[in-house]
């Protein structure tokens, strides 16, 4: 990104008084599922939900659907949280709490395609960082659910030429970041930096927002940046992108997120990359389902 | 779940339970046998198709079934019926429209952009394990459609073999039910079919860029002569294989490609474990074998 067009996106998010603001259950609950699985209060979690109306709704809904099979159904929220799963009520939560973000009509992308492919990124990226033995899967799927952070503020700020963009994408095939690039002088990858920032997210995850299309020196971003970049390549491959097909070939063997982390991570000699590609397609229904959830209330 | 499960108190009538981990164990078994993967939310279709073998060999429950796949005498057998109910009703022409996709907008103009270098300017592609032609008949047509644009000037030949002589004389014969051609996008059918009765005739525009002959390819000597191909097609034909005729079918595939050709499988079926010569690489929706010119960069594992 040229200085000019930072300073110009600078420019913009400082004169407007509608920047992205954190939503107030997202640091609390970060701050709450940083920490191993076995070490998160449940009663933390029940209590958060308990703030929002929408989130209880849905979360008793989804634990009473035919998906869980209880004999009794459940009628409180805890009984809810227990029987859906912390990653699951997680998924809920975070899908929720960022869906309002900006107010439904600023949007420029579909809202709905936007959470679908973010959320199938984190999925997928929580997967790949346990077949290859990365210590913290929990914090790739959090990046991978924040990578793209970065449009909203495109959709806030610069809402004309970020939709140019999109169309500019969707037209001629090929990746968001190269059509922002050629249209607007910088990317949804600067923007989420920017934000990262505002919103104090931690620095590794802050690299991975930014990082994520530019992966050029893996050594600078570490694993969580490569599994996010082949994570998002993956989903863009099957149909779990920004609704728009890119033609072209991806070689993954010779992605440098990929080489990375082979040399990283012994695990990842033993990947079966096609078996992990088909079943890819059993998350979309999962990501459906959920981001379909979110935006039935 | 509890609820349904005790009201069968007879296992014989037991219900189609999708989430019985037996069937998991199917499917990872017919993956590590065959190279196909059933996603869960195709079991519908896995279990269905089993419940027809399990009704014939007297299984109860899909345990039970298991057993016959895995520790019953004649379980090779019973493995080969499975996978041939898997795949049958398999073939139609313009099956999966992802792969006619990649090979429109990436593959060819990448392939015919290296080609004019040389100016080298015709195709050769292999429809191993024909079948009835369906196949071969769409590369034709496909290729018949990028000479237009793309291919502006070209000539190509499309290779249809197979074993079963039989399925080679149908598929010489070019002509389709409704059912097969149910894909067909419409103009493709009004320009290369034409209608007697209730079937379509391949127009005889496709039908002479291609060959039809008769291969067994575990006959070394046969397939030593597959040379200079730039995509080959096999669809669920490997899966009939054992592993070590399947190592050396694909080395035989790998030799008769060009450099920078592709290897095309059935659209859930994987080399995992067969061959790492070949890039597995992505296209939107579906994933090729792709064999890197000499001196390429080689590296990863996929």
């Amino acid at each position: 990104m040229t200085t000019t067009a930072i300073d110009r996106l600078r420019t913009c998010i400082a004169n407007i008084d509608a920047m992205p603001t954190i939503p107030v259950i997202l640091r609390p609950l970060l701050h709450c599922l940083d920490q191993p699985a076995e070490e998160i209060d449940v009663d933390r979690i029940v209590e958060l939900i308990s703030q929002d109306k929408s989130i209880i709704a849905q979360c008793i809904r989804m634990a009473n659907s035919a998906l869980f099979m209880r004999s009794k159904p459940a009628e409180t929220i805890r009984a809810a949280v227990m029987s859906l799963g912390m990653w699951r009520v997680r998924d809920l939560l975070f899908s929720n709490t960022l869906s309002k973000v900006i107010p439904h009509d600023r949007w420029v992308v579909d809202p709905e395609v936007f959470w679908r492919h973010s959320l199938a990124v984190a999925m997928v990226s929580r997967k790949f960082a346990e077949m290859i033995d990365y210590p913290d899967p929990e914090k790739a799927y959090l990046a991978g659910l924040l990578h793209d952070i970065g449009t909203v503020v495109n959709c806030m700020v610069v809402p004309d030429e970020f939709r140019a963009a999109m169309e500019k994408g969707s037209r001629e095939h090929i990746p968001l970041d190269e059509a922002e690039q050629a249209v607007m002088g910088f990317t949804h990858c600067d923007s989420g930096r920017i934000l990262a920032d505002a919103w104090k997210i931690p620095a590794d995850i802050g690299d991975a927002l930014e990082l994520h299309h530019r992966i050029g020196d893996p050594e600078r971003g570490g694993t969580l940046v490569a599994l996010v970049n082949l994570s998002d390549l993956l989903c863009r491959m099957r149909d779990l992108g920004y609704g728009y097909v890119e033609y072209r070939q991806v070689d993954f063997a010779n992605e440098p997120g990929w080489m990375y982390l082979l040399i990283k991570y012994p695990a990842m000699a033993q990947i079966d990359l096609a078996r992990f590609t088909f079943a890819l397609d059993e998350y979309a229904k999962e990501v459906s389902d959920l981001v379909a959830s979110v935006f039935s209330s | 779940m509890s609820n349904e499960t005790t009201l069968v108190k007879d296992e014989a009538a037991a219900p189609e339970n999708l989430s019985d981990p037996a069937w998991f164990r199917i499917r990872d078994l017919i993956y590590q046998v065959s190279g196909i993967y059933q996603t869960e939310n195709k079991f519908y279709l896995l279990v269905g198709r089993a419940n027809r073998r399990m009704k014939v060999v007297g299984a109860r429950s899909p345990r039970e079934y298991l057993e016959f796949l895995t520790a019953r005498p004649n379980r090779d057998a019973e493995m080969r019926n499975l996978l041939n109910e898997i795949t049958i009703g398999e073939t139609c022409l313009f099956r999966s429209m992802p792969q006619i996709d990649a090979l429109r907008k990436v593959v060819i103009p990448s392939m015919a952009e290296a080609k004019k270098k040389i100016s080298y300017t015709k195709l050769r592609f292999w429809s191993a394990g024909c079948s009835t032609g369906e196949e071969a008949y769409t590369l034709a047509m496909m290729l018949l459609e990028e000479t237009q644009t793309t291919l502006k000037g070209w000539t190509f030949d499309v290779i249809a073999t197979d074993l079963n002589d039989r399925s080679l004389a149908k598929a010489q014969e070019g002509v389709y039910n409704d059912y097969a051609v149910r894909n067909v996008p419409p103009e493709y059918m009004r320009k290369y079919f034409t209608k007697s009765g209730s079937e379509y005739r391949v127009a005889d525009s496709v039908r002479s860029h291609i060959t039809f002959s008769r291969l067994n390819m575990k006959d070394d000597s046969k397939m030593l002569f597959m040379r200079g191909l730039d995509v080959i097609f096999c669809c669920n034909v490997l899966i009939y294989f054992d592993a070590k005729s399947k190592t050396r079918t694909i080395q035989h595939f790998y030799n008769a490609l060009m450099p920078n050709g592709y290897f095309y499988l059935g659209q859930s079926e994987s080399l995992y474990g067969i061959s790492d010569k070949f890039h597995l690489v992505h296209f939107p929706g579906t994933t090729a074998y792709w064999k890197p010119a000499e001196g390429a960069l080689k590296v990863g594992t996929p």
